[in-house]
Protein backbone atom coordinates (compact mmCIF):
# COMPACT_ATOMS: atom_id res chain seq x y z
CA UNK A 1 0.00 0.00 0.00
CA UNK A 2 1.31 3.26 -0.94
CA UNK A 3 1.64 6.30 1.53
CA UNK A 4 -1.09 7.80 2.58
CA UNK A 5 -1.13 11.27 1.21
CA UNK A 6 -4.16 12.32 2.98
CA UNK A 7 -5.86 11.23 6.18
CA UNK A 8 -8.25 12.12 8.56
CA UNK A 9 -8.59 10.96 11.84
CA UNK A 10 -11.99 10.93 14.00
CA UNK A 11 -13.15 13.68 11.62
CA UNK A 12 -16.34 15.37 12.91
CA UNK A 13 -18.84 18.24 11.84
CA UNK A 14 -21.58 19.21 13.88
CA UNK A 15 -24.30 21.39 12.63
CA UNK A 16 -26.86 21.92 16.07
CA UNK A 17 -27.60 17.98 17.22
CA UNK A 18 -26.84 16.77 13.88
CA UNK A 19 -23.47 15.29 13.06
CA UNK A 20 -23.41 15.35 9.30
CA UNK A 21 -19.72 13.80 9.66
CA UNK A 22 -19.27 11.47 12.32
CA UNK A 23 -15.97 10.22 13.51
CA UNK A 24 -14.74 9.80 10.02
CA UNK A 25 -10.90 8.03 9.70
CA UNK A 26 -10.11 7.53 6.09
CA UNK A 27 -6.35 6.95 4.53
CA UNK A 28 -6.06 8.22 0.82
CA UNK A 29 -3.18 6.69 -0.54
CA UNK A 30 -0.83 8.67 -3.14
CA UNK A 31 -1.60 8.32 -7.04
CA UNK A 32 -4.98 6.68 -6.35
CA UNK A 33 -8.74 7.12 -7.31
CA UNK A 34 -10.68 7.36 -4.04
CA UNK A 35 -14.42 7.52 -4.15
CA UNK A 36 -16.58 8.16 -1.02
CA UNK A 37 -20.39 7.24 -1.83
CA UNK A 38 -23.55 7.29 0.02
CA UNK A 39 -27.11 7.87 -0.26
CA UNK A 40 -28.47 11.48 0.12
CA UNK A 41 -27.28 13.28 2.98
CA UNK A 42 -25.06 10.76 4.02
CA UNK A 43 -21.91 13.92 4.36
CA UNK A 44 -20.26 13.24 1.34
CA UNK A 45 -20.35 17.11 0.67
CA UNK A 46 -19.71 18.30 4.03
CA UNK A 47 -16.61 15.69 4.32
CA UNK A 48 -15.60 17.19 0.76
CA UNK A 49 -15.93 20.58 2.04
CA UNK A 50 -13.59 19.84 5.96
CA UNK A 51 -10.60 18.75 3.26
CA UNK A 52 -11.32 21.75 1.26
CA UNK A 53 -10.87 24.01 4.10
CA UNK A 54 -14.50 25.64 3.18
CA UNK A 55 -15.96 24.40 6.40
CA UNK A 56 -14.30 24.05 9.80
CA UNK A 57 -14.09 20.31 11.73
CA UNK A 58 -15.84 20.77 15.08
CA UNK A 59 -13.58 17.29 15.88
CA UNK A 60 -10.71 15.34 14.91
CA UNK A 61 -7.71 15.81 12.47
CA UNK A 62 -6.70 16.68 8.83
CA UNK A 63 -3.38 15.25 8.00
CA UNK A 64 -2.07 16.36 4.15
CA UNK A 65 1.59 15.38 3.19
CA UNK A 66 2.05 14.60 7.22
CA UNK A 67 1.13 18.35 8.34
CA UNK A 68 -1.93 19.31 10.41
CA UNK A 69 -4.16 20.80 8.04
CA UNK A 70 -7.45 21.02 10.30
CA UNK A 71 -7.97 24.35 10.34
CA UNK A 72 -5.99 25.58 7.46
CA UNK A 73 -8.17 28.10 5.17
CA UNK A 74 -9.26 27.64 1.87
CA UNK A 75 -6.25 29.68 0.34
CA UNK A 76 -3.80 27.96 2.17
CA UNK A 77 -5.12 24.35 1.06
CA UNK A 78 -5.09 25.45 -2.06
CA UNK A 79 -1.67 26.69 -2.22
CA UNK A 80 0.02 23.33 -0.88
CA UNK A 81 -1.65 21.63 -3.85
CA UNK A 82 -5.00 21.04 -3.08
CA UNK A 83 -7.46 21.57 -6.03
CA UNK A 84 -11.32 20.89 -5.81
CA UNK A 85 -14.46 21.09 -8.55
CA UNK A 86 -17.92 22.11 -7.43
CA UNK A 87 -21.05 20.24 -7.52
CA UNK A 88 -22.79 23.40 -9.21
CA UNK A 89 -21.25 25.57 -11.31
CA UNK A 90 -19.05 27.67 -9.41
CA UNK A 91 -17.67 29.96 -11.92
CA UNK A 92 -16.66 33.61 -12.99
CA UNK A 93 -19.84 33.77 -14.67
CA UNK A 94 -19.35 37.29 -16.73
CA UNK A 95 -15.20 36.38 -17.40
CA UNK A 96 -14.05 34.62 -20.52
CA UNK A 97 -13.32 30.74 -20.13
CA UNK A 98 -9.74 32.18 -21.19
CA UNK A 99 -9.65 34.15 -18.08
CA UNK A 100 -11.21 32.18 -15.78
CA UNK A 101 -8.42 29.69 -16.75
CA UNK A 102 -5.40 32.38 -16.43
CA UNK A 103 -6.96 33.38 -12.82
CA UNK A 104 -6.21 30.09 -11.92
CA UNK A 105 -2.89 29.74 -13.34
CA UNK A 106 -1.83 32.94 -11.96
CA UNK A 107 -2.62 31.95 -8.52
CA UNK A 108 0.45 29.66 -8.69
CA UNK A 109 2.44 33.14 -8.89
CA UNK A 110 4.50 33.23 -5.57
CA UNK A 111 2.07 36.39 -4.85
CA UNK A 112 -0.55 38.45 -7.18
CA UNK A 113 0.78 41.88 -5.77
CA UNK A 114 1.87 42.96 -8.92
CA UNK A 115 0.75 46.46 -9.89
CA UNK A 116 2.67 47.45 -12.62
CA UNK A 117 3.83 45.14 -15.54
CA UNK A 118 0.42 44.46 -18.00
CA UNK A 119 -0.92 40.27 -16.79
CA UNK A 120 0.12 39.15 -20.31
CA UNK A 121 3.77 39.62 -19.55
CA UNK A 122 3.13 36.49 -17.53
CA UNK A 123 4.10 34.39 -20.06
CA UNK A 124 4.50 30.83 -17.71
CA UNK A 125 1.01 31.89 -16.59
CA UNK A 126 -0.21 32.32 -19.73
CA UNK A 127 1.46 28.94 -21.08
CA UNK A 128 0.32 26.51 -17.56
CA UNK A 129 -3.28 28.64 -18.37
CA UNK A 130 -3.24 27.50 -22.19
CA UNK A 131 -2.09 23.69 -21.40
CA UNK A 132 -5.09 23.28 -19.10
CA UNK A 133 -7.70 24.51 -21.43
CA UNK A 134 -6.64 22.30 -24.01
CA UNK A 135 -6.34 19.02 -21.89
CA UNK A 136 -10.08 19.77 -21.21
CA UNK A 137 -10.84 20.14 -24.59
CA UNK A 138 -11.63 24.01 -24.62
CA UNK A 139 -8.60 25.40 -26.44
CA UNK A 140 -10.87 26.52 -29.00
CA UNK A 141 -13.22 28.25 -26.14
CA UNK A 142 -10.95 30.67 -24.95
CA UNK A 143 -13.41 33.70 -25.60
CA UNK A 144 -16.33 32.23 -24.96
CA UNK A 145 -17.96 33.75 -21.69
CA UNK A 146 -18.14 31.15 -18.76
CA UNK A 147 -22.17 32.02 -18.15
CA UNK A 148 -22.84 30.85 -21.73
CA UNK A 149 -20.86 27.40 -21.67
CA UNK A 150 -23.51 24.57 -21.62
CA UNK A 151 -23.52 22.41 -18.41
CA UNK A 152 -21.04 19.89 -19.74
CA UNK A 153 -18.69 22.95 -20.95
CA UNK A 154 -19.25 24.43 -17.88
CA UNK A 155 -17.59 21.07 -16.15
CA UNK A 156 -14.82 20.92 -18.13
CA UNK A 157 -13.90 24.75 -17.01
CA UNK A 158 -14.00 23.76 -13.76
CA UNK A 159 -11.83 21.05 -14.19
CA UNK A 160 -9.08 22.87 -16.33
CA UNK A 161 -9.33 25.55 -13.82
CA UNK A 162 -8.39 22.98 -10.85
CA UNK A 163 -5.90 21.95 -13.39
CA UNK A 164 -4.11 25.17 -13.81
CA UNK A 165 -3.40 25.86 -10.22
CA UNK A 166 -1.03 21.97 -10.55
CA UNK A 167 -2.88 20.43 -7.45
CA UNK A 168 -1.43 17.30 -6.13
CA UNK A 169 -4.65 16.23 -4.55
CA UNK A 170 -8.13 16.95 -6.47
CA UNK A 171 -11.31 16.61 -4.62
CA UNK A 172 -14.18 16.13 -6.79
CA UNK A 173 -17.86 16.98 -6.17
CA UNK A 174 -20.02 14.87 -8.39
CA UNK A 175 -18.42 15.85 -11.54
CA UNK A 176 -21.36 13.97 -13.27
CA UNK A 177 -24.45 15.26 -11.81
CA UNK A 178 -26.90 16.90 -13.94
CA UNK A 179 -25.31 15.84 -17.29
CA UNK A 180 -26.75 13.82 -19.81
CA UNK A 181 -25.25 10.53 -21.09
CA UNK A 182 -23.03 11.16 -24.30
CA UNK A 183 -21.52 14.50 -21.84
CA UNK A 184 -20.80 12.04 -18.73
CA UNK A 185 -18.86 9.79 -21.11
CA UNK A 186 -16.83 12.61 -21.89
CA UNK A 187 -16.16 13.80 -18.50
CA UNK A 188 -15.38 10.24 -17.55
CA UNK A 189 -13.01 10.17 -20.31
CA UNK A 190 -11.23 13.58 -19.11
CA UNK A 191 -11.06 12.55 -15.56
CA UNK A 192 -9.49 9.17 -16.23
CA UNK A 193 -6.93 10.74 -18.14
CA UNK A 194 -6.40 14.38 -15.17
CA UNK A 195 -6.37 10.91 -12.56
CA UNK A 196 -3.35 9.61 -13.77
CA UNK A 197 -0.49 10.45 -11.77
CA UNK A 198 -2.69 11.78 -9.23
CA UNK A 199 -4.49 11.56 -6.11
CA UNK A 200 -8.29 11.66 -6.44
CA UNK A 201 -10.84 11.89 -3.53
CA UNK A 202 -14.03 11.47 -5.99
CA UNK A 203 -18.04 12.59 -4.81
CA UNK A 204 -20.35 10.73 -6.86
CA UNK A 205 -23.91 9.11 -7.71
CA UNK A 206 -23.15 7.01 -10.81
CA UNK A 207 -22.31 3.95 -9.72
CA UNK A 208 -21.08 3.02 -13.04
CA UNK A 209 -18.53 5.79 -13.52
CA UNK A 210 -17.37 5.20 -9.80
CA UNK A 211 -16.74 1.65 -10.12
CA UNK A 212 -14.75 2.12 -13.52
CA UNK A 213 -12.54 4.91 -11.99
CA UNK A 214 -12.19 4.12 -8.75
CA UNK A 215 -9.23 2.46 -7.05
CA UNK A 216 -11.15 2.10 -3.30
CA UNK A 217 -14.28 3.03 -2.43
CA UNK A 218 -15.72 4.22 0.81
CA UNK A 219 -19.50 4.08 1.67
CA UNK A 220 -20.45 6.89 4.25
CA UNK A 221 -24.07 6.45 5.43
CA UNK A 222 -25.20 9.21 7.93
CA UNK A 223 -22.11 10.74 8.31
CA UNK A 224 -20.38 7.43 9.29
CA UNK A 225 -18.28 5.07 7.32
CA UNK A 226 -20.09 2.02 7.06
CA UNK A 227 -16.94 -0.02 4.58
CA UNK A 228 -14.15 0.83 2.59
CA UNK A 229 -12.80 -2.05 -0.02
CA UNK A 230 -12.01 -1.86 -3.78
CA UNK A 231 -14.92 -1.67 -5.94
CA UNK A 232 -15.70 -5.26 -6.32
CA UNK A 233 -15.73 -5.66 -2.14
CA UNK A 234 -17.84 -3.21 -1.98
CA UNK A 235 -20.22 -4.16 -4.92
CA UNK A 236 -19.96 -7.52 -3.05
CA UNK A 237 -20.72 -6.26 0.38
CA UNK A 238 -24.47 -7.28 1.68
CA UNK A 239 -24.07 -4.59 4.66
CA UNK A 240 -23.54 -2.06 1.79
CA UNK A 241 -26.21 -3.30 -0.75
CA UNK A 242 -29.10 -3.51 2.42
CA UNK A 243 -27.93 0.16 3.46
CA UNK A 244 -27.13 2.02 0.22
CA UNK A 245 -28.08 0.61 -3.05
CA UNK A 246 -31.51 -0.68 -1.99
CA UNK A 247 -31.59 -3.48 -3.42
CA UNK A 248 -32.86 -6.80 -2.27
CA UNK A 249 -29.99 -9.83 -1.57
CA UNK A 250 -30.50 -12.35 -3.52
CA UNK B 1 -10.13 54.38 -29.72
CA UNK B 2 -13.06 56.56 -29.13
CA UNK B 3 -12.57 56.72 -25.33
CA UNK B 4 -8.96 57.44 -25.71
CA UNK B 5 -9.70 60.53 -27.67
CA UNK B 6 -12.28 61.30 -25.65
CA UNK B 7 -10.02 61.21 -22.78
CA UNK B 8 -6.99 62.89 -24.40
CA UNK B 9 -9.63 65.74 -25.04
CA UNK B 10 -10.68 66.39 -21.95
CA UNK B 11 -7.32 66.69 -20.52
CA UNK B 12 -5.99 69.04 -22.80
CA UNK B 13 -8.82 71.55 -22.31
CA UNK B 14 -8.79 71.29 -18.76
CA UNK B 15 -4.76 71.48 -19.04
CA UNK B 16 -5.64 74.63 -21.23
CA UNK B 17 -7.68 76.20 -18.68
CA UNK B 18 -4.59 76.96 -16.70
CA UNK B 19 -3.20 79.83 -19.16
CA UNK B 20 -7.02 81.61 -18.77
CA UNK B 21 -5.95 82.80 -15.26
CA UNK B 22 -10.05 83.06 -14.60
CA UNK B 23 -10.26 82.75 -10.98
CA UNK B 24 -13.53 81.02 -11.46
CA UNK B 25 -13.07 78.65 -14.04
CA UNK B 26 -9.52 77.78 -12.06
CA UNK B 27 -12.01 77.12 -8.61
CA UNK B 28 -14.72 75.50 -10.60
CA UNK B 29 -12.55 72.79 -12.95
CA UNK B 30 -10.29 72.25 -10.56
CA UNK B 31 -13.26 71.33 -7.96
CA UNK B 32 -14.60 69.29 -10.10
CA UNK B 33 -11.43 67.45 -11.01
CA UNK B 34 -10.83 66.48 -7.42
CA UNK B 35 -14.51 65.08 -7.82
CA UNK B 36 -13.12 62.86 -10.78
CA UNK B 37 -9.78 61.71 -8.54
CA UNK B 38 -12.53 61.03 -5.82
CA UNK B 39 -14.90 59.20 -8.27
CA UNK B 40 -12.37 56.89 -9.96
CA UNK B 41 -10.58 55.71 -6.61
CA UNK B 42 -13.92 54.96 -5.28
CA UNK B 43 -14.50 52.79 -8.26
CA UNK B 44 -11.16 50.98 -7.82
CA UNK B 45 -13.48 49.79 -4.70
CA UNK B 46 -17.54 49.47 -6.15
CA UNK B 47 -16.64 48.94 -9.72
CA UNK B 48 -13.62 46.73 -10.09
CA UNK B 49 -13.62 44.35 -6.54
CA UNK B 50 -17.53 45.29 -6.03
CA UNK B 51 -17.10 46.66 -2.71
CA UNK B 52 -19.18 49.80 -1.64
CA UNK B 53 -17.99 51.59 0.89
CA UNK B 54 -19.38 54.56 2.60
CA UNK B 55 -16.10 55.81 4.14
CA UNK B 56 -14.38 57.46 0.78
CA UNK B 57 -15.15 60.78 2.28
CA UNK B 58 -13.38 60.60 5.50
CA UNK B 59 -10.17 59.77 4.40
CA UNK B 60 -10.75 62.85 1.74
CA UNK B 61 -11.28 64.77 5.33
CA UNK B 62 -8.85 63.16 6.95
CA UNK B 63 -5.89 63.97 4.87
CA UNK B 64 -7.72 67.37 4.27
CA UNK B 65 -7.95 68.18 8.21
CA UNK B 66 -4.02 66.90 8.73
CA UNK B 67 -3.06 69.65 6.10
CA UNK B 68 -5.18 71.93 8.66
CA UNK B 69 -3.47 70.89 11.55
CA UNK B 70 -0.04 70.67 10.40
CA UNK B 71 0.01 74.05 8.72
CA UNK B 72 -1.57 76.16 11.66
CA UNK B 73 0.16 74.28 14.34
CA UNK B 74 3.41 73.35 13.17
CA UNK B 75 4.12 75.79 10.59
CA UNK B 76 4.93 73.23 7.63
CA UNK B 77 3.58 73.88 4.59
CA UNK B 78 6.29 72.46 1.97
CA UNK B 79 4.01 70.18 -0.34
CA UNK B 80 7.29 67.67 -0.48
CA UNK B 81 6.80 66.89 3.45
CA UNK B 82 3.22 67.72 3.67
CA UNK B 83 1.77 65.84 0.37
CA UNK B 84 3.55 62.48 1.46
CA UNK B 85 2.56 63.28 5.09
CA UNK B 86 -1.23 63.55 4.66
CA UNK B 87 -1.47 60.64 2.03
CA UNK B 88 0.05 58.48 4.31
CA UNK B 89 -2.09 59.52 7.12
CA UNK B 90 -5.17 58.77 5.15
CA UNK B 91 -3.71 55.41 3.89
CA UNK B 92 -2.74 54.44 7.65
CA UNK B 93 -6.37 55.30 8.76
CA UNK B 94 -7.90 53.31 5.73
CA UNK B 95 -5.02 50.38 6.94
CA UNK B 96 -6.85 50.75 10.35
CA UNK B 97 -10.63 51.31 8.89
CA UNK B 98 -10.76 48.43 6.37
CA UNK B 99 -9.29 45.77 8.38
CA UNK B 100 -11.98 46.40 10.64
CA UNK B 101 -14.35 46.77 8.31
CA UNK B 102 -13.29 43.48 5.86
CA UNK B 103 -14.49 40.99 8.97
CA UNK B 104 -18.40 42.20 7.80
CA UNK B 105 -19.39 41.42 3.45
CA UNK B 106 -22.03 42.78 1.60
CA UNK B 107 -23.84 45.05 3.23
CA UNK B 108 -22.81 44.67 6.80
CA UNK B 109 -19.50 46.11 5.17
CA UNK B 110 -21.49 49.40 3.50
CA UNK B 111 -22.86 49.56 7.43
CA UNK B 112 -19.29 49.34 8.99
CA UNK B 113 -17.77 52.00 6.28
CA UNK B 114 -20.92 54.20 7.06
CA UNK B 115 -20.65 54.00 11.04
CA UNK B 116 -16.78 55.02 11.12
CA UNK B 117 -17.53 58.13 8.48
CA UNK B 118 -20.59 58.92 10.84
CA UNK B 119 -17.79 58.28 13.90
CA UNK B 120 -15.31 60.52 12.31
CA UNK B 121 -17.81 63.51 11.67
CA UNK B 122 -19.35 63.94 14.73
CA UNK B 123 -15.45 63.71 16.24
CA UNK B 124 -14.44 66.65 14.35
CA UNK B 125 -17.77 68.09 13.90
CA UNK B 126 -17.75 68.38 17.93
CA UNK B 127 -14.57 68.92 19.02
CA UNK B 128 -14.11 72.90 19.38
CA UNK B 129 -9.82 71.81 19.61
CA UNK B 130 -10.79 70.20 15.79
CA UNK B 131 -12.62 73.41 14.44
CA UNK B 132 -16.02 72.43 15.46
CA UNK B 133 -19.04 72.67 13.05
CA UNK B 134 -17.38 75.60 11.62
CA UNK B 135 -14.06 73.70 10.33
CA UNK B 136 -10.47 75.40 10.23
CA UNK B 137 -8.88 77.66 7.79
CA UNK B 138 -5.40 76.48 6.07
CA UNK B 139 -3.70 79.33 7.00
CA UNK B 140 -0.87 79.55 4.66
CA UNK B 141 -1.32 76.99 1.54
CA UNK B 142 1.32 74.78 0.37
CA UNK B 143 0.55 75.80 -3.23
CA UNK B 144 0.45 79.35 -4.02
CA UNK B 145 -1.59 81.35 -6.50
CA UNK B 146 -4.65 78.97 -7.50
CA UNK B 147 -3.38 78.59 -11.23
CA UNK B 148 -0.98 76.64 -9.45
CA UNK B 149 -3.03 74.69 -7.16
CA UNK B 150 -5.08 73.85 -10.71
CA UNK B 151 -1.76 72.67 -12.27
CA UNK B 152 -1.06 70.13 -9.37
CA UNK B 153 -4.59 68.89 -9.41
CA UNK B 154 -4.81 68.52 -12.86
CA UNK B 155 -1.37 66.43 -12.80
CA UNK B 156 -2.77 64.38 -10.17
CA UNK B 157 -5.92 63.70 -12.49
CA UNK B 158 -3.63 62.76 -14.94
CA UNK B 159 -1.16 60.65 -12.47
CA UNK B 160 -4.55 58.72 -10.89
CA UNK B 161 -6.00 57.95 -14.26
CA UNK B 162 -2.86 56.38 -15.25
CA UNK B 163 -1.34 54.73 -12.52
CA UNK B 164 -5.18 53.06 -11.46
CA UNK B 165 -5.59 52.00 -15.82
CA UNK B 166 -1.76 50.29 -14.96
CA UNK B 167 -3.01 47.98 -12.00
CA UNK B 168 -5.47 47.44 -13.38
CA UNK B 169 -4.45 45.41 -16.10
CA UNK B 170 -1.91 44.09 -13.87
CA UNK B 171 -1.91 40.67 -12.62
CA UNK B 172 -3.15 42.66 -9.21
CA UNK B 173 -6.29 43.95 -11.33
CA UNK B 174 -7.09 40.27 -12.58
CA UNK B 175 -7.64 39.50 -8.92
CA UNK B 176 -10.00 42.12 -8.13
CA UNK B 177 -12.13 41.23 -10.93
CA UNK B 178 -12.11 37.59 -9.96
CA UNK B 179 -13.05 38.88 -6.49
CA UNK B 180 -16.09 40.95 -7.93
CA UNK B 181 -16.99 37.51 -10.10
CA UNK B 182 -16.63 35.49 -7.15
CA UNK B 183 -14.78 36.31 -4.11
CA UNK B 184 -15.27 32.73 -2.71
CA UNK B 185 -14.46 30.74 -5.91
CA UNK B 186 -10.81 33.08 -5.46
CA UNK B 187 -9.93 31.50 -2.34
CA UNK B 188 -10.38 28.06 -3.08
CA UNK B 189 -7.93 29.32 -6.24
CA UNK B 190 -5.25 30.37 -3.55
CA UNK B 191 -6.13 33.68 -3.09
CA UNK B 192 -6.01 35.35 0.40
CA UNK B 193 -9.00 37.64 -0.86
CA UNK B 194 -9.57 39.82 2.00
CA UNK B 195 -5.62 40.66 1.85
CA UNK B 196 -6.41 41.68 -1.60
CA UNK B 197 -9.69 43.89 -0.72
CA UNK B 198 -7.54 45.70 2.43
CA UNK B 199 -4.80 46.43 -0.22
CA UNK B 200 -7.15 48.05 -2.90
CA UNK B 201 -8.97 49.37 0.13
CA UNK B 202 -5.99 51.30 0.77
CA UNK B 203 -4.80 52.33 -2.26
CA UNK B 204 -8.27 54.25 -2.41
CA UNK B 205 -7.92 55.77 0.59
CA UNK B 206 -4.76 57.12 0.09
CA UNK B 207 -6.45 58.67 -3.07
CA UNK B 208 -8.55 60.19 -1.38
CA UNK B 209 -6.73 61.72 1.22
CA UNK B 210 -4.60 62.81 -2.04
CA UNK B 211 -8.32 64.84 -3.12
CA UNK B 212 -8.41 65.85 0.11
CA UNK B 213 -5.06 67.52 0.21
CA UNK B 214 -5.69 68.99 -2.54
CA UNK B 215 -9.02 70.10 -2.14
CA UNK B 216 -7.94 72.12 1.60
CA UNK B 217 -4.99 73.61 -0.92
CA UNK B 218 -7.15 75.09 -3.50
CA UNK B 219 -9.98 76.34 -1.20
CA UNK B 220 -7.57 77.28 2.10
CA UNK B 221 -10.48 75.88 4.20
CA UNK B 222 -12.07 72.55 5.81
CA UNK B 223 -15.02 71.35 7.26
CA UNK B 224 -16.51 68.59 8.85
CA UNK B 225 -19.31 68.03 6.35
CA UNK B 226 -16.62 67.64 3.74
CA UNK B 227 -15.57 64.01 5.70
CA UNK B 228 -19.92 63.57 6.26
CA UNK B 229 -21.54 60.38 4.98
CA UNK B 230 -23.68 62.67 2.70
CA UNK B 231 -19.88 63.36 0.77
CA UNK B 232 -19.31 59.72 0.15
CA UNK B 233 -22.98 59.11 -1.09
CA UNK B 234 -22.10 62.13 -3.70
CA UNK B 235 -19.12 60.31 -4.73
CA UNK B 236 -20.62 56.75 -4.89
CA UNK B 237 -23.93 58.50 -6.96
CA UNK B 238 -20.88 59.68 -9.44
CA UNK B 239 -19.60 56.50 -9.99
CA UNK B 240 -22.81 55.26 -10.85
CA UNK B 241 -23.67 57.92 -13.07
CA UNK B 242 -20.16 57.64 -14.82
CA UNK B 243 -20.38 53.92 -15.24
CA UNK B 244 -19.05 51.55 -12.59
CA UNK B 245 -16.24 49.57 -13.70
CA UNK B 246 -14.86 51.86 -15.87
CA UNK B 247 -12.29 54.68 -15.18
CA UNK B 248 -12.76 57.27 -17.49
CA UNK B 249 -17.37 57.34 -17.06
CA UNK B 250 -16.48 57.88 -13.36
CA UNK B 251 -13.83 60.61 -14.19
CA UNK B 252 -16.10 62.25 -16.74
CA UNK B 253 -19.25 61.76 -14.35
CA UNK B 254 -17.56 64.06 -12.16
CA UNK B 255 -17.37 66.83 -14.23
CA UNK B 256 -20.21 66.29 -15.96
CA UNK B 257 -22.34 66.70 -12.01
CA UNK B 258 -20.31 69.93 -11.41
CA UNK B 259 -21.67 71.67 -14.19
CA UNK B 260 -25.43 70.08 -13.60
CA UNK B 261 -25.07 70.85 -10.15
CA UNK B 262 -24.07 74.80 -11.43
CA UNK B 263 -26.19 75.82 -14.18
CA UNK B 264 -28.82 73.80 -12.20
CA UNK B 265 -28.67 76.13 -9.52
CA UNK B 266 -28.97 78.98 -11.86
CA UNK B 267 -32.57 77.24 -12.98
CA UNK B 268 -33.90 76.10 -9.74
CA UNK B 269 -33.11 76.05 -6.19
CA UNK B 270 -33.99 72.16 -6.18
CA UNK B 271 -30.90 71.07 -8.11
CA UNK B 272 -30.85 68.03 -6.28
CA UNK B 273 -33.83 67.12 -7.71
CA UNK B 274 -32.37 66.96 -11.20
CA UNK B 275 -29.22 65.01 -10.30
CA UNK B 276 -32.01 62.52 -8.53
CA UNK B 277 -34.13 62.26 -11.58
CA UNK B 278 -30.63 61.98 -13.30
CA UNK B 279 -29.43 58.91 -11.26
CA UNK B 280 -33.04 57.34 -11.76
CA UNK B 281 -32.88 57.20 -15.14
CA UNK B 282 -29.14 56.16 -15.64
CA UNK B 283 -29.29 53.51 -13.21
CA UNK B 284 -32.86 52.63 -14.71
CA UNK B 285 -31.87 52.87 -18.28
CA UNK B 286 -27.69 52.45 -18.76
CA UNK B 287 -27.03 50.17 -15.97
CA UNK B 288 -23.40 50.46 -17.38
CA UNK B 289 -23.86 54.22 -16.67
CA UNK B 290 -22.67 57.20 -19.33
CA UNK B 291 -20.08 55.06 -20.00
CA UNK B 292 -22.17 52.71 -21.49
CA UNK B 293 -22.81 55.09 -24.13
CA UNK B 294 -19.23 55.52 -25.13
CA UNK B 295 -18.40 52.53 -27.08
CA UNK B 296 -15.07 50.75 -25.21
CA UNK B 297 -13.70 47.51 -24.14
CA UNK B 298 -15.53 46.02 -20.76
CA UNK B 299 -12.11 46.25 -19.17
CA UNK B 300 -10.06 49.53 -18.39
Amino acid sequence: MPEALLQTGALTRRFGALAAVDGVSLAFAEGRVHAVIGPNGAGKSTFLNLLSGELRATGGLIHFRGADVTRATPDRLSRMGVGRTYQTANLFPELSCGDCVWLAAQSRLPSSMLFFRPAERYAQVGVRAARALEWCGLAERGRAIAGQLSYGEQRQLEIAMMLATEPSLLLLDEPLAGLGHDEALRIVELLRRVARGRTVVLVEHDMDAVFSISDSVTVLVDGRVLATGSPSEIRASPAVREAYLGEEIP
Amino acid sequence: MRRRLLLLAAAAALGAVAFSGDRFWLQFLGKAMIGSILAMSLDLLVGFTGLVSLAHSAFFGLAAYLLAGLTNRFDLVNPVVTLPLCVAFAAACALVIGWLSLRATGVYFIMVTLAFTQMLFYLFNDSPALGGSDGLYVKTRPIEGRAAAYVAIWAAVVLVYLLLSRLLRAPYGRVLEGIRGNDQRMRSLGYPTRRYKLVAFVIAGALAGLAGYLDATLYGFVNPAQLGWRQSGLILVTVLLGGRGTLYGPALGALLLAFIEHYGERVTDHWNALIAALVIAVVLFLPRGLAGLVQGTPRA
